[in-house]
């Protein structure tokens, strides 16, 4: 497939060194078309698995003749079933995300731009693999929701929409994924990119946990900026929020101590909701080049 | 409390804002940074707040407090008391400075003497100020203005003030007091000049507690300046030496020598007497605050004038100067007698009889050391008859010419000893024409008058003898048994008069009458004895030739024994007959070479009718003086320190201010109360500010942990 770069955030010749890597999932999925992924459905094709002794209401063609001619008795065969991958990378577009980004509109050096960077990347992969990508951006709300696909339309619609992100001042994140999750009628594969700097975290990870009950396997990805985990040093600063928080005059040199106490604190709350509901948790940082951290991530996932 | 620079305050309250100033002005301008993070740092912050808000108000506090604390010790408070008498006073002002150089002003405490002290603090009033004259009195005896009104010449003052010393003398503090009243006086109604008074002195109890400050001008600012040590040191004195011939003839002498004790333990002290050659050692304890006697009966090995001195051997004390002091003494070669009497000299027994008999014994006699005696009839009583006589003796004269009375009475004057024996009615009229002529130089404590008539003549016994007189104390305790048994016939009856002294009176009868009478009149004295010879067991009593004795012998050593010559005050003395006239005379000291024409440094020689009379305005340095004519002593006087100046006991500051002070204002300074001390108070507030500013940086190092 000849895919030629529509957008400045996909470097083919960097995502060279991971062609041979795959998106994989660590659990069945429903696909709609049959590809390489485990589907939950065990029927007649595909990869014999196993024997299961025959209860009378499994489909009679599923029956291992031979081995009922052996030994008397009746089993079915088992085979797994391969489908494709229905993925939706949801991108937290929130003012938090800007962070980061230098003065003016750009957004070089935030952790929106990183995510661009690694939403590209994961959304090239995925589509390389034949599996359905979608895009959901998130702020107050469901801002953009496009439904997965595999086609290359798709996803250079998906790659433009991403190079065309912006950060809107929101300090909520449940209201975006309930709405997501109510249109989201299959299951599939939920990546999360967040920096979890909301008001409603709790509220966040229930409706990851509504995900989770519908069987969707959903990874949590926590993006973090270097700067925001100690902060500068100086006399005094000026903080002024992304999100309408209005502005802090302090020293920094009075708080570092508790304010790292706080972000930690942040961070492990963040973790130990993902991974209590569930959720697979991978801290992001934006120190490390987004390959390298996207290659981590499939190498792992590949098992 | 009261500050050296109030403008420092005012500053330093403005300097308070300075803290919150320095915060604004220093604050460091933000740097502007988005944050996603801003919920943590106001977690942070709320955190840190309550913290931080308790490290600012404590740094706030201290940063304040030492800024205050720096101004007030810039303002430099002054507590307690302000002096009265100060260069920070404006406007015009009169003052004067009584520097006090009385002997006392010697004394040394920690190796410092006061008039050191003095001259310091007097030292601080004579610095130029416009509008300010001034004038230094040095008070001792009499009191010496540098200037005789007050001048701008300060730097005359110092140099005069630097040449201050202490004179062996009492400070006179009437007449200094009484000087300084001249001074302060306004000139004319428009001087309305402040008038200061500094006393500078140590303010001893034997010279200020009678001080009298009601005679300065109103309104007189009075400041006391003690330079007295807070309690008086230890002082020994000799504070009396004397030495008295003994009886009337030889060379016998009594010694007294009294040491006062002025400390507050006993002390023991070894009183070593020089006197004609000879040296005498005596051990002497007296107790804390009192006086002890020593006394001694000596022989000396010759007649005529003997000088010396005791001394307190090996003492060390506050004020060296009273541990000496000289010593005179005169025995006498036996004296010339004349007795007046009506009666016979073969009229034996009878009164004049057992006078001379008294008077000149057969013992002496016999040694060739008798006195000589004449009798004298009455009528022939000239001056060419009684001159020569040291001692004029009447009994039974009858009644006397008036030209016999009136040389009685100038001979009297001039030293001569008169013993009157009153044994008939004739000798109350003579007693009394006696007194008319002697005037106030003769006033007898009685008046002398016949028994009523028709009353026969009784036999008197004695109800008193003043047993302490010198003339009895020689009896001791014997005097009683001598006593009891004397019967006395004839004689007069007396009456005491209101304005006589009534020590005179050495024995009284029992009716009340005068028995033996004493009465100075000038350089002389006259006894009355107050009985017939003739009728009383007297003259039989162990009593008579002793008691006649003693009499005549105190009666011509009466100069020795008054009061003694002090220096800085005037001396008086008048020299016996036989000095002869003044131009043959002059006065020398013996252990110094300064002799004056005619005695002139030691004062003056002037012939008057009754002798010759040294007067001396004001005696300056103690010790023996003696009058020669060629090289023979006739008269030798000793100048001595007044011991009221050997009691270092000062007054309280309390009976100064209210008692002595006459409802004015003062201003009373303690020695031990340096005005310096005063301002050492900025000191310590500037130690509170060092300790503030350390506090602060420790309050910024406990928070930052």
């Amino acid at each position: 497939m000849n895919v030629e770069p529509t957008t400045r955030f996909l470097d083919l010749r960097a995502l060279a060194a991971l062609e041979h890597l795959r998106f994989a999932t660590r659990q069945r999925i429903e696909g709609t078309y049959s590809g390489r992924h485990r589907s939950r459905q065990q029927g007649g094709a595909g990869e014999f698995v196993d024997f299961r002794e025959y209860s009378g209401a499994e489909d009679l063609r599923r029956l291992d003749w031979k081995v009922l001619a052996r030994t008397g008795k009746a089993f079915v065969r088992l085979h797994q079933d391969e489908t494709n991958l229905r993925c939706v990378l949801a991108v937290d577009a929130s003012g938090s995300m800007r962070f980061g980004a230098g003065g003016g509109s750009s957004l070089a050096g935030s952790k929106l731009e990183y995510v661009q960077y690694l939403t590209t990347a994961l959304s090239h992969v995925i589509n390389r693999s034949q599996d359905q990508v979608g895009l959901a951006v998130l702020d107050g709300r469901l801002r953009c929701n496009l439904r997965p696909a595999s086609t290359l339309t798709q996803v250079r619609r998906m790659q433009e929409v991403i190079a065309e992100l912006d950060t809107r001042p929101s300090t909520q994140l449940a209201p975006g994924l309930v709405e997501l999750f109510r249109q989201s009628m299959q299951r599939g594969v939920l990546l999360l990119l967040s920096d979890f700097l909301v008001d409603d975290l709790e509220a966040a990870f229930a409706a990851l946990r509504l995900f989770r009950h519908r069987h969707w396997e959903v990874v949590v990805l926590h993006v973090v900026h270097p700067d925001e985990e100690r902060l500068p040093d100086g006399t005094a600063y000026r903080f002024e929020g992304l999100e309408g928080e209005g502005v802090v005059d302090c020293s920094p040199a009075e708080i570092r101590a508790a304010y790292r106490r706080a972000f930690a604190a942040h961070l492990a709350a963040v973790r130990k909701f993902a991974l209590a509901g569930a959720c697979e948790y991978r801290r992001v940082s934006t120190a490390v080049s987004y390959l390298t951290t996207l290659g981590g991530f499939l190498v792992e996932r590949a098992g | 409390m009261t500050f050296l620079h109030p403008w420092a305050l005012a500053m330093g309250v403005a300097a308070a804002a300075l803290p919150v100033a320095i915060h604004l002005l220093t604050r460091p301008r933000p740097v502007r940074m988005p944050l996603s993070t801003l919920r943590f740092v106001r977690a942070a912050l709320r955190q840190q707040q309550a913290r931080h808000r308790l490290r600012d108000l404590i740094v706030l506090a201290l940063r304040t407090a030492a800024i205050l604390a720096l101004a007030v010790a810039v303002a430099r408070p002054q507590y307690g008391e302000q002096p009265l008498v100060s260069d920070q006073q404006p406007g015009d002002a009169v003052r004067v400075v009584l520097l006090d150089v009385s002997q006392s002003l010697a004394a040394t405490d920690h190796g410092i003497a006061a008039i050191e002290r003095a001259r310091t603090r007097a030292a601080r009033h004579f610095r130029y100020r416009p509008g300010l004259r001034a004038n230094l009195v040095v008070a001792g005896a009499r009191p010496r203005p540098i200037f005789e009104q007050v001048s701008t010449n300060f730097e005359a003052l110092r140099a005069e003030l630097a040449r201050c010393q202490v004179l062996p003398e009492r400070v006179d503090v009437a007449a200094a007091l009484e000087e300084v009243r001249r001074l302060l006086a306004p000139a004319s109604a428009e001087d309305r000049a402040r008038r200061e008074l500094v006393v500078i002195s140590d303010f001893q109890r034997g010279n200020w507690a009678k001080a009298d400050f009601a005679p300065l001008p109103e309104g007189t600012q009075l400041q006391l300046e003690s330079v007295a040590p807070a309690t008086p040191p230890p002082n020994l004195a000799i504070v009396r030496a004397e030495a008295h011939a003994s009886g009337s003839r030889g060379r016998a002498a009594r010694l007294e020598i009294e040491v006062g004790n002025y400390s507050p333990t006993a002390r023991t002290a070894t009183v070593e007497v020089t006197l004609g050659g000879a040296t005498w050692r005596r051990e002497v304890t007296c107790a804390a605050h009192r006086t002890a006697v020593v006394a001694e009966e000596i022989e000396l090995s010759q007649p005529g004038w003997q000088c010396g001195s005791a001394v307190l051997a090996g003492v060390e004390d506050a004020l060296a100067a009273d541990n000496l002091r000289p010593l005179v003494v005169r025995l006498r070669p036996p004296p010339a007698f004349v007795l007046i009497t009506r009666q016979p000299g073969s009229q034996r027994p009878s009164a004049s009889h057992y006078l001379e008999c008294a008077l000149v014994p057969d013992a002496a006699r016999a040694a060739g050391t008798a006195p000589r005696l004449a009798r004298v009839d009455p009528a022939q009583a000239d001056q060419a008859a009684l001159t020569p006589a040291d001692v004029i003796v009447l009994d039974h004269p009858g009644k006397l010419a008036d030209e016999t009375i009136k040389l009685l009475v100038d001979l009297l004057r001039r030293g001569r000893a008169v013993v009157y024996v009153a044994a008939e009615p004739a000798d109350a009229v003579n007693l009394k024409s006696l007194a008319n002529a002697g005037g106030s130089t003769l006033r007898m404590a009685v008046e002398f008058a016949p028994p009523p008539l028709g009353q026969a003549p009784r036999e008197r016994f004695l109800g008193f003898v003043a047993r302490r007189h010198a003339v009895f104390g020689v009896f001791g305790d014997q005097l009683d048994a001598l006593t009891t048994g004397l019967r006395f016939g004839g004689g007069l009856t007396s009456r005491g008069r209101d304005e006589a002294v009534r020590d005179d009176v050495l024995a009284s009868y029992a009716d009340g009458s005068a028995c033996l009478l004493l009465t100075d009149s000038e350089a002389g004295t006259l006894a009355v004895l107050n009985a017939d010879l003739g009728r009383t067991n007297l003259v039989k009593s162990p009593l008579f030739v002793p008691l006649l004795d003693e009499l005549v012998g105190r009666m011509l050593n009466r100069r020795q024994s008054s009061r003694a010559a002090f220096c800085g005050e005037p001396l008086v003395a008048r020299l016996p007959v036989e000095a002869g006239a003044a131009g043959e005379l002059r006065i020398t000291r013996p252990d110094a070479d300064d002799v004056g024409e005619r005695g002139e440094a030691f004062g003056r020689l002037m012939d008057e009718a009754s002798g010759v009379v040294w007067q001396w305005p004001a005696p300056t340095r103690p010790g023996v003086y003696q009058v020669r004519r060629d090289r023979e002593v006739v008269f030798a006087e000793s100048v001595t320190l007044p011991p009221e100046e050997s009691d270092l006991e000062n007054l309280p500051a309390e009976v100064l201010t209210r008692r002595l002070a006459a409802g004015r204002s003062v201003y009373y300074q303690s020695a031990t109360e340096d005005a310096s001390r005063r301002d050492t108070v900025w000191k310590w507030f500037a130690l509170i500010c060092s300790l503030c500013l350390l506090g602060e940086v420790a309050a910024l190092l406990g928070f930052r942990s």
